[in-house]
């Protein structure tokens, strides 16, 4: 580049700042557009995506449901939504969104199921307190937490009946990954699963239990006590015993790596590189954070062909739209089956992308699964955020510069100047194949 | 859906019930001389394959889920049994429909009863899966994925469409109800969802004004020089996709059978189905399966709400009205426009109801009674026949069909082979005449 040249030097800016838009794309939930225009390079967004020098924002109290009818008043749901969907478009601590929705997507856990928001909400809390923590640690929280103990049906695994579900799921999705375990070992993990419920109040068994209304507790009665032999480790595991175990395995670190890599880079990462991540993970005692760093430090991640490879989930759609033009009411609203409510709670629910109710085990749909007629023609649907026409940028590029869209097509460009209406304009830019892509 | 499962239920969820091949047999031998549904498969299924053959092109399979479990006891009334009165001492049913001297239909099922008396409805008792799980969310997601017990994240007819269809016809599966249907969610498939004769529209905010206008604009954005390996060139070819969709969808919704577009029925037009009626669902199927290029699968979803814990009576009464107004006119309809033979109507729901009443209604239960209809079925009652004596050990009718042999015989209508949709030992059964 020559000094002295000035279409020289606007090219390469517009380059840098494409760079600088991709990497907070990846790093957190939504550009924030102010943060783009104060970010010169790559390498500062990502110090600027990493840094979590500022203090979490807390969370709302929210008091614990009196009893089992009012625990399940499904609008309780709103307001973790509302609040996750604000941390998402400005929490300062940029990564811990990004891993927060991650783990949410990964270990997925379903209002439809467990149908008490106060047990997804305390879910969430825990999946929050650990995300840029350990992953070992997360894990067993969670095979505990009462909302994934209803959900995988650990409170009907005992030692007289044994329910498997949880069994299968956390080696399958949580952890080792399909053909990496035996049937024997989902009947030896399960075994090592029993004991534990969840105090509901008012059901009948909570008059039995001795642990605070809404936590989860062991109960040795319940417990299969005898010796078990998971994936060649022999011994009386209980929960902790047999997550070790999955633990200790390679195909644990390296698949979380690969998943890690997949989500922050956008494409498949070589076998030697997973290899290479999953020891990162092991070495750094399951600590997300180095993980990442090492994510991030792969020639892979700034690499051309990892630009616009990713779908952007409505989700995503619906943070960067708060952040370009923010919306002065609801933002989510009810989130319920029928009739018209505020905000853009239906608009996801219709897309099948609403926090906590993820569609089924496996978490969210994400790439070509976001592409057909239904989802693509309900995109526009988020623009229920506004209830009246919003105050968008007067010009295209004052538009694009909120939306981070640096480039942007001429076909593009020239539909969004033919339409003389700025908010029209905001709904076509956010429809447009270039905003569909991230 | 009011979703209410009970501490019992929760706690005892996974009891194993009447899951063994040998049982199941048993009970096909006990059974009706057309008995043939059932695992492992009896030897005289092999017939069933060729039914289809090259006949199959142009076919539709409308399956109507009755969403929330629907109750087999007051649907086909075992009323002659010693049992019903004392098990629904409230609740049973005054003057069922009589089929055979021994069961009868609910008196809401007055067209169903028609074509039963026509020969064209095969009554399948006693479906379900192994080991039940009373819980709405797991039995549908089992029934969604056609893996009980470990779901699995694309749905069996989303597999169907993977195999039979790919991306090119994102018309050959069309949801209708509130949302997309995760039965039809595939690899390599798109489905289609709406929710009325409006179609793929948007329900956009109304300062949005005319959508219709920002949908033309839509395909031209975007790189033109985009290439279709790339995702936003994919994003491109979605949007092609989708626009063609569109105005597809809208030229058959809006005429009817004849073409004729001031023959609109104005209520099904103004129908918006997400309040779950079956009447307004079938109305929008009617105008799809007697289009020029028919859906293959029509799935109505979330129909009414069948979870009828309390205040059952009436609320029974009403949902089996409103689904036989619906089914009754779709029949008639696919009739005249003469495709009579090439579809079939298919009922599901993720499981039966408790044969004891609760006082006002029913709690969950296991295995249910499904319909199979059109002109092209071998009328009959199939499967282990209803009774209320040997009930399971929690009370229920018991598991002696698995659905997965209902999915294999809706795919061998659409001649589709079920093994790579449904795994090993499901096979089409035989109750098509050729």
């Amino acid at each position: 580049m020559w000094l002295d040249d000035p279409l020289a030097m606007s090219t390469a800016r517009t380059r840098r700042r494409a760079e600088v838009a991709h990497v907070y794309r990846r790093l957190s939930m939504g550009p924030q557009p102010d943060l783009v225009a104060d970010t010169r390079t790559a390498d500062d967004a990502i110090a600027r995506a990493l840094d979590l020098a500022t203090p979490a924002a807390t969370p709302p109290a929210i008091a614990p449901p009196v009893d089992d009818e009012a625990a399940r008043q499904a609008g309780q749901i709103g307001t973790p939504i509302a609040w996750w969907v604000d941390q998402m478009q400005q929490s300062p601590r940029l990564i811990e969104e990004r891993l927060v929705w991650f783990w949410h997507d990964h270990f997925a856990t379903g209002l439809q199921k467990v149908r008490y928001p106060y047990l997804m909400w305390q879910q969430h809390l825990t999946l929050r307190r650990n995300a840029t923590g350990s992953f070992a640690t997360m894990l067993k929280e969670i095979s505990r937490d009462p909302a994934m103990l209803l959900y995988l049906d650990g409170i009907t695994n005992t030692a007289r009946e044994r329910n498997e579900n949880f069994g299968r799921e956390v080696m399958e999705l949580f952890t080792l990954g399909h053909g990496h375990y035996t049937e024997q070992d989902v009947v030896e993990a399960s075994r090592a699963f029993t004991g534990w419920v969840v105090n509901i109040p008012g059901r009948p068994v909570a008059r039995l239990l001795s642990n605070p209304a809404w936590t989860s507790a062991f109960v040795p009665s319940r417990f299969d006590a005898g010796t078990k032999t998971l994936l060649g480790t022999t011994g009386a595991l209980d929960m902790d015993g047999a997550l070790d175990v999955l633990l200790a395995r390679d195909a644990t670190s390296e698949r979380i790596a690969a998943k890690l890599y997949g989500t922050l880079v956008g494409t498949r990462p070589s076998d030697k590189t997973v290899r290479r991540l999953g020891k990162v993970l092991r070495d750094a005692d399951y600590e997300v954070v180095p993980l990442v760093e090492a994510i991030v430090a792969d020639g892979g991640f700034l690499a051309a062909e990892a630009r616009n490879v990713r779908a952007r989930s409505p989700l995503e759609k619906l943070v960067g739209l708060i952040q370009a033009v923010p919306p002065t009411g609801t933002v989510v609203g009810r989130v319920g089956p029928r009739g018209q409510s505020p905000g853009a709670g239906n608009a996801l629910r219709t897309l099948g992308y609403v926090p906590f109710v993820p569609p089924n085990v496996a978490g969210f749909p994400d790439g070509s699964a976001l592409l057909g007629p239904h989802q693509m023609v309900h995109a526009f649907d988020l623009l229920s955020v506004y209830p009246t026409a919003p105050t968008v940028p007067a010009t295209v590029d004052g538009l694009l510069d909120r939306l981070a869209l640096v480039d942007v097509s001429d076909r593009t460009r020239t539909v969004l100047r033919d339409e003389p209406d700025p908010a029209r304009r905001l709904a076509l830019a956010v429809t447009a194949p270039e905003y569909s892509v991230m | 859906m009011a979703v209410t499962r009970h501490f019992d239920e929760v706690e005892h969820s996974r009891r194993r019930f009447l899951s063994g091949a040998g049982v199941v047999a048993g009970a096909l031998v006990a059974g009706h001389a057309l008995s043939v549904w059932g695992r492992p498969l009896a030897a005289g299924a092999a017939t069933a394959t060729a039914t289809a053959g090259k006949a199959a092109k142009g076919r539709t399979v409308v399956f109507v889920e009755l969403a929330g479990g629907n109750d087999a006891i007051d649907t086909l009334v075992p009323y002659t049994d010693p049992q019903y009165r004392r098990l629904r001492p409230t609740l049973a049913v005054d003057a069922p429909i009589d089929l055979d001297g021994a069961v009868g239909l609910h008196p809401g099922l007055v067209a169903l009863a028609e074509r039963y008396r026509a020969g064209q409805v095969a009554v399948i008792e006693g479906v379900g899966y192994p080991d039940n799980d009373l819980s709405h969310f797991a039995s549908l997601a089992n029934w969604w994925s056609a893996e009980p017990g470990s779901p699995g994240a694309t749905g069996w007819l989303g597999r169907y469409l993977d195999r039979a269809v790919g991306y090119d016809d994102p018309l050959a599966g069309v949801v209708v109800g509130p949302g997309p249907s995760p039965a039809l969610v595939g690899e390599r498939s798109f489905a289609t969802s709406i929710s009325d004769t409006s179609g793929l529209a948007p329900r956009a905010p109304a300062w949005l004004a005319d959508t219709d206008d920002l949908l033309d604009t839509w395909a031209r954005m975007g790189s033109a020089r985009s290439s279709r390996r790339t995702l936003e060139g994919k994003v491109r070819q979605a949007i092609a996709l989708t626009d063609d969709a569109r105005a597809d969808l809208d030229r058959a919704l809006r005429a009817d059978a004849t073409g004729d577009d001031a023959a609109l029925d104005p209520r099904a037009d103004a129908a918006d189905v997400s309040d779950g009626s079956a009447t307004d669902a079938f109305a929008v199927a009617a105008r799809l399966v007697t289009a020029p290029s028919p859906p293959r699968v029509v799935y109505l979803t979330r129909l009414g709400d069948y979870d009828t814990h309390q205040g059952s009576a009436a609320r029974r009464d009403a949902l089996m009205t409103d689904l036989d107004t619906g089914l009754g006119r779709f029949l008639t309809t696919v009739e005249a426009a003469g495709r009579a033979d090439d579809v079939i109507v298919v009922t599901l729901s993720e499981f039966g109801r408790r044969a004891q009443e609760n006082g006002s209604g029913t709690d969950h239960g296991n295995a249910g009674t499904h319909f199979v209809i059109g002109a092209r079925v071998t009328g009959g009652r199939y499967g282990a026949p209803t009774t209320l004596s040997t009930l399971d050990s929690r009370g229920n009718l018991p598991f002696a069909v698995d659905f997965r042999q209902l999915y294999a015989t809706a795919l061998g209508w659409l001649d589709a082979d079920p093994e790579p949709i449904l795994g090993k030992g499901f096979t089409p059964q035989p109750v098509f005449t050729t």
